[in-house]
C-alpha cells in the first residue's frame, strides 16, 4: 500500500534545496523503522514521491508526499514511527494510507495556494488587485527552459486578495500549466506602478480538481 | 542576537551563496533552554560548516557537553566570504546554528585547531562575534576564549588570542575546563583568577602566565612561566580507556551536502608505525584499540539515530586495527538488510572483502587510496614509512580483481635527503600501478579502465617529529620539483595533482613559530587575509606584506635548519614522546635506518614511562609479518 503524508517545511528550513529534503526524508523514513520499499538496481533507494517540489527559500505548511509501504497499516501508526524521527523543523502532521493503484498526488495536482506576507503593504494595493483581477488578458514573460516566452496569466490566476498585509493567491500548478507567485508578484506591482516590498512567500495548501471543483491534495 | 539582527539575518540569507549552510536545525542538533543551564558553550569550527561538519572531534565534544545537564554547546562555523562581508554590513554578529546566539553572548567559546592555515579565520570569527581578539582586551565580562585539537601542540603563534589551550584528548579535559569556569564565573572571580585556576588543570596552558625572552638572532632565549599557578611543563592528557570513554551515539545530519556525509566509528587513536614526518602519529600516542563490543554497540545506535546510508571506519592507521577482519564481518552482517554500505582501509581489500562482495553490494567502491609518501624505498626508509612497493602493487592488485579502477596516490616532495631518483621513482611508481592493472584478466578488471590520480605535496617540518628541525625547501626549490614531477607524471591513464607551494612555506612558518608568529596572523588578517586554504581567497602578497610589518623573515621559520640546542618554542609542552627520542630517530633518518612498529616490541618513545601505553608489554615478536601498510586517511 501507499501512505499520502503530509508535512511542513517550516520557514527556518526554507532554503533546503529540493534533493537536499528528498535526502533528508529518506534518512528520516529509515530512521523510522517503517516497512520501506526500495528501489531496484545497483544503487537501491528508497521509493518515495513528492507531489511538487518547493523552490529555494519557500516555506511548505502542508506539502504532500507519498511513500509507499509493505504490509497494511494505518495513518496514525505510520505518523507515530516516523515522527521521533523527524527534527522540529520538519513534522509531519497527518496521513493516510491509500490503495497501490491510487493514483499518485503529482498526477492530481491542479492548483495551489500561496501567501505573501508582504513587509510593508504600498497604498493602493487593494484596488490595483481588484483592477489586476478585471483584467482579460494578463501577459507576462514565463521563464521557460529555452528563455523568456510571452504568455497569459489571467486564467491561471483561480483567486488573489489582500488582507492585512497578507497576499493570498491561488494559482494553476500542474504540467499544463503552472504561474509561480513570483512572476504573479511581479505581473502585479508592475501593473500597480508600485514599489514591490520584500515578501516571503509560503504555500500552504495543494488541491486537486475534481468535477470542476477544488479539492485539498491530500483527500484525493 | 536580538529581533532586528533576526529579520536582516532572514533577508541576506535570501543574497547569498548555499544558505543552507546557516540554518541549522539538522535532526539530532541539540536545543536546549538557555535559561536552564549553568553555562554555555560555543564550539567553533575555523573554516566552513561543510569542513566543520565532517569533523569527529567536534562532534565527540559536542555530545560530550550536551549531556551534561548544567551546560549546552552549540555550534558555530566560519560564513563563506560573502556571508562574512553581508553580515559586517548588515551588522549581524556571527551566531550559532542551534540558537542564533551571538558568539560573544557564550560563557566559553571553544575553537578546535585543525589546520594551521585557519587561523586567520579564527580572527574573522571573533571579530565578526563582537569579541575583542586579543585577550588582554577582554574584560572580566567577557567571554572566555579556549582552543584544543592538534595544532595546540604548539600553542604560541595564537597566544596572543587564546586564552587558555587544552593539550591532547579534549574529552579528558573539557568537563574539568567547565567546572572551573562556571564555578569561577558563579562565584564572581576575575577573568585572571579563573585562568589562573584553569592552568592548574592537567594539560591546560594559560599564555598570560608565561614570559618569552629572544636572543639577537630572533631564537627563543627563555620560556618562563611568571606565576606560581602556572606549571613549567604541560603535559599532554590522554584517555587511557578508549571503550570506556564518550562517543557520541547521535549526531547532527546535515542537509546539504558535506564533504564526509556518513556516520564514522573511531576504531582506534595513535598509530604504531612511527613515519617521522607525521605529526599526528606522534601527538596521538599511545595506540588505543576500541573494543569490538563497544564498536558494534555504537555502530547500532548511530544507524538508528542517523539514517546514514554509508558507514566509515576512522583512525590514523586502520589497516593495523587488530580485529579488522572481525569487526568489517560483523558490520556487513549487521548491515546486510538494511542497507548500509561500508567504506575499508584502501589496503586491506583482501580475501574476507572479496567474498563479501560477491554476496553483496555491501562494500562502497569509492576510489582507493594510498600514500606510499615517496618514490624510492630509499627515501621511505628515511621516513620510515614501513611499506614496500610490493605491499603496495599487491593491495592494488587485490582491488582491481575486485573491480576497483581508480587509485590515489599521495607522495610528498622536499622530504629530508630528496635527490632527483626519488622524484623519478615517483613517476616509476604510477606507472607500476597501471601496469598492475592491465596485468588483471580482462573478465575480473573493471571496464573502464584504470584511472591512477599522483597527488604530491610539500613536506612541512611539524612540532613534535623527528624533522622538527629541519629545514623546507624553498619556493624556487619546490616549483623546480614541481617542473620536473610534471615531467615525468606525463603517463597515460596518470593523472598529477600538486599543492600551492606558497600555502605550504606560510604553513611551515605558523606551524613552527612563536608567540610573535600571532602578530604576523594577527598583521595578515589587517591585510585582509581569511579562508587562506581556498584557492580563490589566499592572498600571499598580503601574508609577505604581514612579515614586513612585523619585521620579521618566512625563511627564518621555514628554510632554516635549527640545532638540537635551541630553544623550541613548543619544547615546554609534554607530549610524551621524548625530545630525545625524536633526536634519535632524527639520526637514525641520516643513516636511513628503519625502527620497527612498535606493535612488534616498544621502542621507548617516552610514553612508556606514562603507564598508559598496553604494547609496552608486548614483547618484541620475531615472526609476526608485517602487517600491510596504512591508508592516507
Amino acid at each position: 500500500m501507499k501512505m499520502i503524508v503530509v508535512f511542513e517545511k517550516t520557514p527556518r528550513l526554507r532554503h533546503i534545496g529540493h534533493l537536499d529534503l528528498m535526502r533528508a526524508m529518506q534518512r528520516a523514513l529509515r530512521r523510522s523503522g517503517l516497512p520501506l520499499k526500495y528501489s531496484q538496481g545497483f544503487n537501491p533507494h528508497i521509493l518515495l514521491t513528492f507531489a511538487a517540489p518547493l523552490s529555494v527559500g519557500m516555506p511548505g505548511k502542508r506539502e504532500i508526499m507519498e511513500v509507499p509501504i509493505e504490509g497494511e497499516m494505518t495513518g496514525e501508526a505510520f505518523l507515530e514511527k516516523l515522527r521521533p524521527a523527524l527534527p522540529p523543523e520538519l513534522p509531519c502532521l497527518w496521513a493516510r494510507p491509500v490503495d497501490d493503484r491510487h493514483s499518485a498526488p503529482m498526477a492530481q495536482l491542479a492548483a495551489a495556494l500561496y501567501e505573501a506576507e508582504l513587509d510593508e503593504t504600498p497604498s493602493g494595493l487593494s484596488d490595483a488587485v481588484t483592477a489586476f483581477l478585471a483584467q482579460e488578458e494578463i501577459p507576462a514573460l514565463r521563464k521557460t527552459k529555452t528563455g523568456l516566452k510571452p504568455c497569459d496569466i489571467r486564467p491561471m490566476i483561480y483567486d488573489l486578495s489582500l488582507n492585512s498585509g497578507k497576499l493570498r493567491m491561488c494559482l494553476a500548478l500542474c504540467e499544463k500549466a503552472t504561474c509561480k507567485p513570483d512572476l504573479l508578484l511581479s505581473s502585479l506591482f508592475e501593473f500597480a506602478k508600485l514599489p514591490r516590498p520584500h515578501a516571503i512567500v509560503t504555500r500552504t495548501q495543494m488541491f486537486g480538481k475534481k468535477d470542476g471543483a477544488f479539492y485539498p491534495l491530500e483527500e484525493m | 542576537m536580538n529581533e532586528q539582527e533576526n529579520k536582516r539575518l532572514e533577508e541576506l540569507l535570501e543574497t547569498v551563496q548555499k544558505p543552507a549552510r546557516y540554518i541549522g536545525g539538522e535532526m539530532n542538533a541539540v536545543r536546549k533552554d538557555w535559561n536552564g543551564v549553568r553555562c554555555t558553550f560555543g564550539f567553533c569550527f575555523a573554516d566552513t560548516y561543510e569542513i566543520g561538519m565532517s569533523h569527529l572531534g567536534m562532534k565527540i565534544l559536542y555530545y560530550l557537553i550536551n549531556q551534561r545537564p548544567d551546560a549546552l554547546c552549540e555550534r558555530l562555523f566560519m560564513p563563506d566570504a560573502d556571508m562574512a562581508d553581508k553580515m559586517r554590513d548588515a551588522g549581524v554578529p556571527l551566531f550559532s546554528l542551534e540558537s542564533r546566539a551571538a558568539l560573544n553572548e557564550f560563557d566559553i567559546i571553544g575553537f578546535t585547531l585543525q589546520y594551521e592555515m585557519s587561523y586567520t579565520n579564527i580572527l574573522e570569527m571573533l571579530d565578526l562575534g563582537r569579541v575583542p581578539i586579543r585577550r588582554e582586551d577582554r574584560s572580566d565580562q567577557d567571554t572566555i576564549v579556549v582552543a584544543g585539537g592538534p595544532c595546540a601542540f604548539n600553542p604560541e603563534p595564537l597566544a596572543p588570542f587564546i586564552d587558555a589551550f587544552m593539550i591532547g584528548d579534549g574529552e579528558d579535559v573539557m568537563h574539568e575546563l567547565i567546572d572551573v569556569i562556571r564555578n569561577g564565573r558563579e562565584a564572581g572571580l576575575s577573568r585572571m583568577d579563573i585562568l589562573k585556576n584553569l592552568a592548574k588543570l592537567e594539560g591546560v596552558y594559560v599564555p598570560a602566565l608565561y614570559d618569552v625572552e629572544y636572543n639577537e638572532d630572533g631564537t627563543l632565549k627563555s620560556f618562563s612561566p611568571n606565576d606560581p599557578a602556572a606549571p613549567a611543563k604541560v603535559k599532554k592528557r590522554v584517555v587511557k580507556d578508549l571503550s570506556g570513554a564518550v562517543y557520541p551515539e547521535a549526531i547532527p545530519v546535515p542537509y546539504t551536502e558535506i564533504v564526509h556525509d556518513r556516520m564514522v566509528l573511531e576504531i582506534m587513536r595513535g598509530c604504531t608505525r612511527g613515519c617521522r614526518f607525521c605529526q599526528a602519529g606522534m601527538l596521538y600516542r599511545p595506540v588505543r584499540e576500541r573494543s569490538m563490543e563497544r564498536l558494534l554497540e555504537l555502530a547500532d545506535k548511530l544507524q538508528a539515530s542517523t539514517g546514514y546510508e554509508e558507514m566509515s571506519l576512522s583512525s590514523l592507521s586502520s589497516g593495523d586495527f587488530t580485529c579488522l577482519p572481525q569487526l568489517i564481518q560483523a558490520l556487513m552482517d549487521r548491515y546486510k538488510d538494511k542497507r548500509v554500505s561500508v567504506s575499508l582501509p584502501s589496503m586491506r581489500i583482501d580475501n574476507i572483502v572479496k567474498q563479501s562482495l560477491e554476496e553483496t553490494q555491501q562494500v562502497k567502491k569509492s576510489g582507493l587510496t594510498l600514500a606510499p609518501e615517496a618514490g624510492t624505498q630509499r627515501l621511505r626508509d628515511v621516513i620510515n614509512k614501513g611499506v614496500t612497493e610490493e605491499d603496495l602493487i599487491r593491495s592494488v592488485t587485490d582491488a582491481f580483481e575486485c573491480g576497483w579502477s581508480t587509485v590515489k596516490l599521495y607522495f610528498m616532495m622536499g622530504l629530508p635527503t630528496e635527490t632527483d631518483e626519488d622524484l623519478q621513482g615517483i613517476g616509476d611508481l604510477a606507472k607500476k600501478v597501471v601496469d598492475a592493472f592491465y596485468r588483471v584478466p580482462k573478465e575480473k578488471r573493471a571496464k573502464m579502465g584504470v584511472k591512477v590520480t599522483a597527488s604530491a605535496s610539500v613536506f612541512v617540518p611539524k612540532p613534535f617529529t623527528p624533522f622538527q628541525w629541519a629545514a623546507q625547501d624553498t619556493i624556487d626549490m619546490v616549483h623546480e620539483k614541481q617542473a620536473k614531477l610534471r615531467q615525468y607524471l606525463k603517463l597515460k591513464n596518470v593523472n598529477f595533482n600538486w599543492h600551492e607551494s606558497e600555502l605550504s612555506m606560510l604553513e611551515a612558518c605558523v606551524s613552527r613559530g612563536d608567540r610573535r608568529m600571532g602578530e604576523v596572523i594577527y598583521a595578515a588578517w589587517k591585510r585582509g587575509c581569511r579562508l587562506d586554504s581556498w584557492n580563490e581567497h589566499f592572498k600571499f602578497d598580503q601574508w609577505m606584506g604581514a612579515f614586513q610589518d612585523c619585521g620579521l623573515s618566512p625563511a627564518f621559520y621555514a628554510y632554516r635548519e635549527r640545532p638540537y640546542d635551541e630553544l623550541l618554542p613548543w619544547a615546554f609542552v609534554d607530549a610524551g614522546v621524548s625530545m630525545d627520542y625524536l633526536k634519535k630517530e632524527n639520526e637514525k633518518a641520516k643513516r636511513v635506518e628503519t625502527t620497527r612498529d612498535c606493535r612488534h616490541g616498544c621502542n621507548g618513545c617516552g610514553l612508556n614511562t606514562w603507564g598508559v601505553c598496553d604494547w609496552v608489554k608486548n614483547p618484541p615478536l620475531k615472526d609476526k609479518p608485517q602487517t600491510a601498510a596504512p591508508l592516507a586517511d
